[in-house]
C-alpha cells in the first residue's frame, strides 16, 4: 500500500507495515492503516488473529518489532519512556477481561484515572466520576467493589474509567465477549453514545455480528496479516 | 506529597496481612539486633567502670628525694590514661599495713627502720582501651627516673579485656549477619507485597501512571514497614528491660553497677535504620515494577 499524505487533524491511528514477532510466533504481519477521527472502526479477526496484540502495540504495552505507527500525533517508534503516560492518558482502553482493580471501591477504580493525571481537586474528580457513572448507570453502586457485581456492571465501570478522563481515542479489546447479549449490548450503546460525543472508538471483536453496527472503517486480522477492506482514510 | 503519603497510607490499611509479616520480621530483628546492642553498652560501661577501679603503683626508689617525687608525680598527671595520682609516703603504707594486720601488730613492733618503699598510685580513666594500652603505660611509668618499680594485676586485665573484646568482636558479626540477613527477608517481603498487587500496578500503569505516581507511596510505604518495626522491636526491647533489670537486682546481680536502657540517640538511629532498610528494600524490589 501506497504511503498517504499524513494530516494529524484527521488521522488519529497510521499504521505502516507493522510487525511484531514473539520469538518464532508473527503475531502480526506487514499490517498497514489508517483509522481517521471520530471513525467508529473494527479490526476483526479469528481468535489467535492479533488482535489483542495490535491493541497493545498502540497503548505501548508492547513494542513492535519493526514498522511505523502513530496514535494521536505520537510517534511510536520514537517515543521516549517518560512520554508513554502521556500517550495512555490521551487513551481509554476496555479490556474482555475488565481490569479493573478489585480492592478500590467503583469510585476510586474510575477516579483513579484522573489522579493519575493530576488532578487534585477532590471535588473536580467526585463531579467527573459521578458524571460519568451517571452515564453508564452505576452512580448508585459507586461504593461497591468490583467483585461483588456482575460482569456486565463491570464492563460499564471499565467503560466509565475509559471516558472519565475525556480521551480522543478509547480501545476496546473484545469488551463484549466474555457478557451476556443484553449486557454487551448495554456496552456497545455505551460505545456508540462516547462515539456520537465525538471520541474515536477502535473495538476488537472475533464476533462478525457486531461488524454491522454502526461501524465506519474496518480491517480484518487472519494469522497477523491483514485482509480485506483496508481502512486508509475515504 | 499529601497525596502519596495518603495513598501510601490507604495501601498499607489495604494489604494488612503481608505487610503484618514485614513489621514482625523487621520487628524482631531490631529486638535482637537491640538487645545486643543493650548487652554491649552495658557490658562497656562495666568494662569502663572496672578499669576506673584498676590501680598501677609505681614503687620510688630508696631515698629519692621529695623534687623527684614532685617531677614523677608530674610527669604521670599529663598522661591521658591517667585520671589520678596519689602519693602514698611509706610511712602512711605502714600505718595501713598495721591496720589491716590489726591484731598481730606485735609482728611490725621489732621494726626499726621502715621496709616499704614510698609509692605512687595512679588510677585509670575510663577510656583506655585493652591491656597492651595499661602494659605500655606501666612500661612509660616503670621508665621514668627515680621508680625503682611498677605493679598491677597485668593476668587479670589480659583475661578479662580479652574475653571482653571477643565478646565485642562476636556480637558485631552476628549483627552484621543479621543487618543482611533482615535486609534480605525486608526485600523479599516487599517484592512479595508489590507480587501481591502487580495486576494493580499494571492497571494503575496502563490508565496512565508514571513512575513518580507508582513509586513514592511505595517508598514511603516501605519507610512506615520499617518504622513500625523498629518501633515494635524497641518497644519489646523495653519491655524486656523493665522485666528482667528490677529482677537481676533484687537478685543481687548489681549492686555497684547501674544497667541503662539505650540512649535516647541510639534509639533514633535504630529507628532511622530501619526506615532506610524498608526504603531500600522497596528500592530494589520496585525496579522491576516499572518496567510495565
Ligand atoms: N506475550 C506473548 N508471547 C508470545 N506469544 C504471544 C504473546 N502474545 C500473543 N502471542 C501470540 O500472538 C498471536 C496473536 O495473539 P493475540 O493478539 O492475543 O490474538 P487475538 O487477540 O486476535 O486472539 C497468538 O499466536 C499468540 O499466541
Ligand atoms: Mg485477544
Amino acid at each position: 500500500m501506497k504511503k498517504m499524505p499524513f494530516d494529524p487533524e484527521r488521522t488519529i491511528i497510521r499504521l505502516y507495515d507493522v510487525s511484531k514477532y514473539f520469538g518464532e510466533t508473527d503475531a502480526l504481519v506487514n499490517v498497514t492503516f489508517d483509522v481517521c477521527r471520530n471513525e467508529f472502526f473494527f479490526i476483526s479477526g479469528p481468535s489467535g488473529a492479533g488482535k489483542s496484540t495490535l491493541m497493545k502495540l498502540l497503548y505501548l504495552e508492547e513494542h513492535m518489532s519493526s514498522g511505523y505507527a502513530i496514535v494521536d500525533g505520537m510517534n511510536l517508534a520514537r517515543i521516549r519512556r517518560n512520554q508513554v503516560p502521556m500517550l495512555r492518558r490521551r487513551l481509554g482502553i476496555v479490556f474482555q477481561d475488565y481490569k479493573l482493580i478489585p480492592n478500590k471501591s467503583v469510585f476510586d477504580n474510575v477516579g483513579l484515572v484522573l489522579e493519575v493525571a493530576g488532578i487534585r481537586s477532590r471535588k473536580t474528580v467526585r463531579d467527573r466520576v459521578m458524571d460519568v457513572l451517571e452515564k453508564v448507570g452505576m452512580a448508585d453502586r459507586h461504593d461497591a467493589f468490583p467483585p461483588t457485581l456482575s460482569g456486565g456492571e463491570q464492563q460499564r465501570v471499565a467503560v466509565a474509567r475509559a471516558m472519565v478522563g475525556n480521551p480522543s481515542l478509547i480501545l476496546a479489546d473484545e469488551p463484549t465477549a466474555s457478557l451476556d447479549p443484553e449486557a454487551a449490548e448495554m456496552i456497545f450503546d455505551l460505545l456508540v453514545s462516547a462515539h456520537s460525543e465525538g471520541t474515536t472508538i477502535v473495538i476488537t471483536t472475533h464476533d462478525r455480528y457486531l461488524l454491522s453496527k454502526g461501524c465506519t472503517g474496518s480491517i480484518y486480522l487472519k494469522k497477523g496479516q491483514c485482509e480485506g477492506p483496508d481502512g486508509a482514510c475515504r | 506529597m499529601k497525596d502519596t503519603i495518603r495513598r501510601g497510607a490507604a495501601d498499607f490499611l489495604n494489604y494488612k496481612y503481608l505487610h503484618g509479616i514485614c513489621v514482625i520480621t523487621i520487628a524482631l530483628s531490631v529486638f535482637v539486633i537491640s538487645a545486643f546492642g543493650l548487652f554491649l553498652i552495658n557490658a562497656g560501661d562495666l568494662m569502663v567502670s572496672w578499669k576506673k577501679g584498676i590501680r598501677i603503683i609505681a614503687y620510688l626508689e630508696p631515698g629519692a628525694d621529695e623534687e623527684t617525687r614532685d617531677l614523677i608525680i608530674g610527669e604521670m598527671e599529663t598522661y591521658p590514661e591517667v585520671a589520678g595520682v596519689e602519693y602514698v609516703s611509706s610511712g602512711e603504707a605502714l600505718d595501713w599495713l598495721k591496720e589491716e594486720i590489726g591484731r598481730q601488730t606485735a609482728l611490725l613492733e621489732g621494726l626499726t627502720d621502715n621496709p616499704l618503699p614510698d609509692a605512687v598510685e595512679v588510677s585509670l580513666s575510663g577510656d583506655i582501651d585493652g591491656a597492651d594500652a595499661i602494659s605500655s603505660l606501666a612500661a612509660r611509668m616503670e621508665g621514668l627516673d627515680g621508680v625503682a618499680d611498677v605493679e598491677y594485676a597485668r593476668k587479670w586485665i589480659e583475661r578479662f579485656g580479652g574475653i571482653y573484646n571477643l565478646f565485642r568482636l562476636t556480637s558485631m558479626i552476628l549483627i552484621g549477619l543479621i543487618v543482611s540477613a533482615v535486609m534480605m527477608i525486608v526485600a523479599n517481603t516487599i517484592r512479595l507485597i508489590l507480587y501481591s498487587r502487580i495486576d494493580e500496578i499494571k492497571i494503575t500503569r496502563i490508565i496512565g501512571a508514571d513512575d513518580a505516581f507508582i513509586k513514592y507511596p511505595l517508598y514511603f510505604e516501605g519507610m512506615m514497614l520499617g518504622f513500625l518495626g523498629g518501633l515494635a522491636g524497641l518497644v519489646l526491647l523495653y519491655a524486656a528491660f523493665f522485666i528482667t533489670v528490677p529482677q537481676l537486682s533484687s537478685a543481687g546481680l548489681l549492686v555497684y553497677f547501674q544497667v541503662r536502657f539505650l540512649p535516647w540517640n541510639l534509639v533514633l538511629l535504630i529507628l532511622l535504620i530501619s526506615m532506610t532498610v524498608g526504603w531500600i528494600g522497596c528500592y530494589f524490589s520496585i525496579r522491576r515494577f516499572l518496567r510495565f
